[in-house]
């Protein structure tokens, strides 16, 4: 395993001391999330998952740091001093639960069998590494040299997007574990109908917190996911979006913790879920390392995928993290432009933090509160971020960019004219990112960039926007 | 469909038009216009112990064919068929069929064609056990019913089975030289896949699309037009829209190529477009053999036109233990006079090119089809479907609009997969079908579409009351 001895701790940042302890006193913390503060007196770690209370650390044993480096995530569920398990106590034991069920299932061959049947014949797998043979032209240089470009093509999934790959072995697992329960929260509704669609084919009850506002926005994927027999509840806290359906779904969550499973749909949240939903996804990667072998005999020399959450990127990436020749390329949402503050770019403008349960970079203002992010696709509108896409980037493992909505616009269209495939807005960000990228690429560089979802859902914010 | 010569229309009428039917004591009213085209082909003689003998240039090829779907002089299905086409677009359609022929023989093709299959569209497609359906329609004490297969048509690129088809043809089209294509939709998949297939192979594209059918499948206009082809509007529906493009094709026959959707037309459309959907038959022997060691009992598919039924049937034609079902559309009910049920209460005419049944009254005329579900509303039908039912090879029966709608919602809730409305009517059939099914029977549906593109639609229905429904299907 390679060994990251770049310094990945800026001096002024600590990480969680060894061994990890919880204090948890909801009376006297103030009422805001703390920056990150650089000398904290002891540890003392707080639920920041209701945007109420605060978490501070200090510095930690270089050693420890290095070594929890090397496991993705360690014992703690940190990815270096990212992640961990920022919970109430109630929600602790379903955490273990749920990691002791994942673990052991890992290892099940009956489980891993039945999975791969429901992969295969329900969601379609393996989807395919598409020569894009169009788009490849379209980026060669005039003296004829150029990347080649692949895509690896996650919007042909059942339900057209990668999210049900984690969905579905998440209803299995809490099959597995007896909970006939599920909730799961939604901002655009494509989460929601993931969730819904696999609680129908496993009959379990499914129920998704859903801001009013997005209801209100959504109204057809609100249908949808009632067809699929799901119940659908109004948020109308804060600001009726995403964060707060959040909140909500971790609250009954708390309530109801013995008869129910919540569905985290990205490698967001307290640990097990990066872990977990990064292992669900991985079958993205290791898919790809089997067809570039068969394709062009070798590996990928570039990934490149969007960010929102993190979970497509995080399910292209793993497989080939401990590949130092392989470039993983993570692009965010530039929204209206880096400088409008309405974006969604966590990584690149974002402050390090604590939110929905894990350390990680997250839009905060100077009190801590969260910044309400922008993006003209719904998927990448998140204000935090996966803590391992925090840890890749600090230790300068990935690197990340960010495109604006227009940028991806053009990026929408380019696919649908010179492929017949229209992606999605969230994977028209890391499309546009390839004007940038591949002039500077040798000729014959192997491109394999992560088709994460088809875009029939984005086609009436497009034909606005583009005025077709 | 290429051509290399000039057209020009006998008596300055315009194709197609409508005969009514040879049996039947009905008037024609274009009786000088068609012409019979049986005696007439081209370059292919009847099969020959199997084999379809073609002659290009002086280099003669070799063809194998299944003996019992080998296709005759001028494409027959018995007496379904044929050519029924002005003399000018005989040797198109000879010309186009040789080329067909040869493309298939030649290896290069076909990789290139299992390639886009593969990496483009998606295949091989999943032949998937519906558990929670199975378990619906289990009866009695000790559970027993069939067993129920999805083959997973609808996780195909585009969301529906049209693909396999749009890209074969459009590959053709390419290897022909030519740079326009000409398609006809009804609820918009096949234009939505022909769109897609020429954006990739770099192809300009014309898709002509009845007004009441955009109304109601707006969402793959706007997929069209992404895709960067041109829509054109037809007033009317499907069966308008296919007129309107044979004759935009007529006028251009050198440049363009005219690229059906379904088993229908003139021969060798339907012998085309159902090759190139046979794919879909021929991956679920090999599946149910990897799945249960056998073949399926049942095979069951909405029709409308028929190239996803056809698609599914092929391979098992000769297979006389597999019993062939296909469900049209009986819309508001059979005796309304408001279906698509063209093989229960059609009869047989011209149409398009080929003889089948087809919805016509006493006059001759072409009686409008109708559906909830747009791709199965046309009045006429595969002439193979039609040669299938007059044998008694395959069954045809039908399902409401109502019964479509419940099916959908039943998929959805039990399964978490959106049929289209078009194949929820195959689905509706199994409430008719299961119970008199033994059991452990091994059914497989061809779940031929994804109802994203009926979701608007249902959503419509559920705010408007039972008594504005009608007015809405209008």
């Amino acid at each position: 395993m390679a060994v990251y001895t770049s310094p990945f701790l800026k001096p002024q940042v600590s990480s969680l001391t060894e061994p990890y302890r919880a204090t948890f006193n909801f009376r006297d913390r103030p009422s805001q999330i703390l920056k990150f503060p650089s000398t904290a007196s002891r540890p003392s770690i707080c639920c920041t998952m209701t945007g109420e209370l605060a978490v501070r650390t200090e510095e930690g044993d270089k050693n420890v740091r290095e070594a929890s480096a090397l496991q993705r995530p360690d014992s703690f569920g940190r990815f270096g001093r990212f992640g961990g398990k920022y919970v109430p106590e109630t929600l602790m034991y379903a955490l273990t639960e749920l990691e002791s069920a994942f673990r052991s299932l890992s290892k099940d061959q009956d489980f891993q069998k039945e999975l791969g049947g429901i992969l295969r014949d329900y969601v379609g797998r393996e989807s395919p590494l598409y020569f894009a043979e169009r788009l490849t032209d379209y980026y060669r240089r005039p003296d004829g040299e150029g990347p080649h470009i692949y895509l690896k093509r996650e919007d042909l999934n059942h339900t057209g997007a990668h999210k049900i790959n984690n969905a579905v072995a998440q209803a299995l697992l809490a099959k597995h574990l007896g909970k006939n329960r599920i909730i799961a929260e939604t901002g655009a509704g494509q989460h929601g109908v993931a969730t819904a669609t696999v609680c129908a084919r496993f009959g379990l009850q499914c129920i998704i917190y859903m801001g009013s506002q997005d209801m209100e926005r959504q109204a057809l994927n609100v249908f949808r996911m009632r067809l699929l027999g799901a119940e659908v509840r109004a948020v109308h806290s804060g600001t009726a979006t995403l964060k707060d359906a959040t909140s909500e779904a971790i609250r009954d969550w708390v309530t109801n913790v013995e008869t129910t499973h919540y569905i985290l749909g990205s490698v967001a949240g307290p640990h097990p879920y990066p872990m977990m939903v990064r292992e669900f996804h991985a079958i993205i990667g290791k898919e790809t390392r089997k067809q570039a072998l068969e394709k062009w005999g070798g590996k990928p020399d570039v990934l490149v995928a969007c960010v929102g959450g993190g979970s497509n990127a995080m399910g292209l990436f793993h497989e080939f993290v401990d590949d130092r020749d392989v470039r993983l390329i993570g692009v965010e949402a530039a929204g209206l432009g880096l400088d409008s503050c309405q974006h969604a770019a966590t990584l690149t403008k974002g402050e390090v933090g604590v939110l929905h349960g894990a350390m990680s970079y997250l839009l905060q203002d100077d009190d801590g509160q969260i910044i309400e992010p922008h993006s003209i696709s719904a998927g990448l509108d998140y204000p935090g971020v996966g803590p391992e896409h925090s840890f890749l980037k600090d230790i300068g493992r990935a690197e990340y960019y960010c495109i604006t909505d227009q940028e991806a616009l053009e990026a929408f269209m380019r696919l649908s004219r010179l492929e017949g495939i229209i992606p999605a807005l969230e994977t028209s960000h890391a499309l546009a990112y390839l004007e940038k990228l591949c002039p500077t690429l040798p000729n014959g560089t192997k491109l394999v960039l992560n088709c994460s979802g088809r875009g029939d859902k984005d086609v009436q914010t497009a034909i606005k926007h583009l005025k077709i | 469909m290429a051509c290399n010569s000039q057209s020009s229309f006998v008596h300055g009428k315009s194709f197609p038009t409508s005969v009514t039917s040879a049996t039947a004591p009905k008037r024609s009213i274009y009786p000088s216009l068609i012409k019979c085209c049986r005696g007439r082909t081209t370059r292919a003689k009847a099969a020959v112990g199997g084999e379809m003998v073609l002659r290009t240039g002086d280099a003669v090829r070799r063809s194998p064919l299944p003996e019992e779907t080998a296709v005759k002089n001028s494409g027959k299905f018995g007496r379904f068929g044929g050519k029924y086409v002005p003399e000018t677009l005989v040797a198109c359609l000879a010309h186009l069929e040789a080329e067909f022929y040869l493309a298939m023989d030649d290896a290069h093709f076909r990789g290139e064609l299992e390639t886009a299959l593969r990496d483009y569209v998606g295949r091989e497609t999943p032949l998937y056990f519906a558990q929670r359906l199975t378990n619906h329609y289990k009866v009695g004490v000790n559970g027993n019913g069939p067993e129920i297969y999805l083959k997973r048509e609808d996780l195909n690129h585009g969301g529906a089975h049209k693909i396999n088809n749009a890209i074969g043809q459009a590959m053709l089209a390419k290897r022909l030289g030519r740079r326009s294509i000409i398609a006809p939709t009804g609820a918009g998949q096949h234009g939505v896949a022909t769109a897609a297939a020429c954006a990739k192979l770099s192809l300009d594209c014309t898709i002509f699309m009845g007004s009441q059918d955009m109304e109601r499948q707006s969402s793959n206009v706007l997929l069209m037009k992404l895709l960067g082809a041109q829509v054109k509007v037809v007033d009317g529906k499907f069966k308008d829209a296919t007129s309107e493009a044979i004759r935009e094709w007529v006028g251009n026959l050198e440049t363009s190529y005219y690229l059906p959707g379904s088993a229908v037309g003139p021969h060798p459309c339907p012998t085309i477009v159902r090759e190139f959907q046979s794919v879909i038959g021929k991956e679920t022997r090999r599946q149910a053999m990897e799945k249960w060691g056998g073949k399926p009992d049942v095979l069951l598919a909405c029709v409308g036109s028929g190239s996803n039924a056809v698609g599914l049937f092929h391979e098992f034609v000769g297979d006389e233990d597999v019993r062939l079902i296909g469900v049209e559309a009986a819309g508001v009910g059979l005796d309304t006079g408001r279906h698509s049920a063209t093989l229960s209460k059609g009869d047989v005419g011209v149409y398009h090119g080929a003889m089948c049944y087809l919805l016509q009254d006493a006059e001759g005329q072409i009686v409008g089809a109708h559906s909830s579900a747009v791709g199965l509303e046309y009045p006429g039908v595969s002439p193979e479907l039609s040669h299938l039912k007059e044998t008694g090879r395959a069954e045809f029966h039908s399902v409401t609009d109502q019964e479509a709608l419940q099916a959908y919602r039943r998929i959805c809730r039990l399964e978490g997969i959106c049929p289209s409305l078009e194949a929820s009517h195959a689905l509706a059939f199994l409430d008719q079908l299961c119970p008199n099914l033994p059991p452990g029977a091994k059914v497989v549906v061809n779940c031929s579409g994804r109802g994203d593109k009926d979701a608007a639609f249902v959503f419509q229905l559920n705010q408007t009351s039972t008594q504005r429904l009608e007015a809405l299907l209008n």
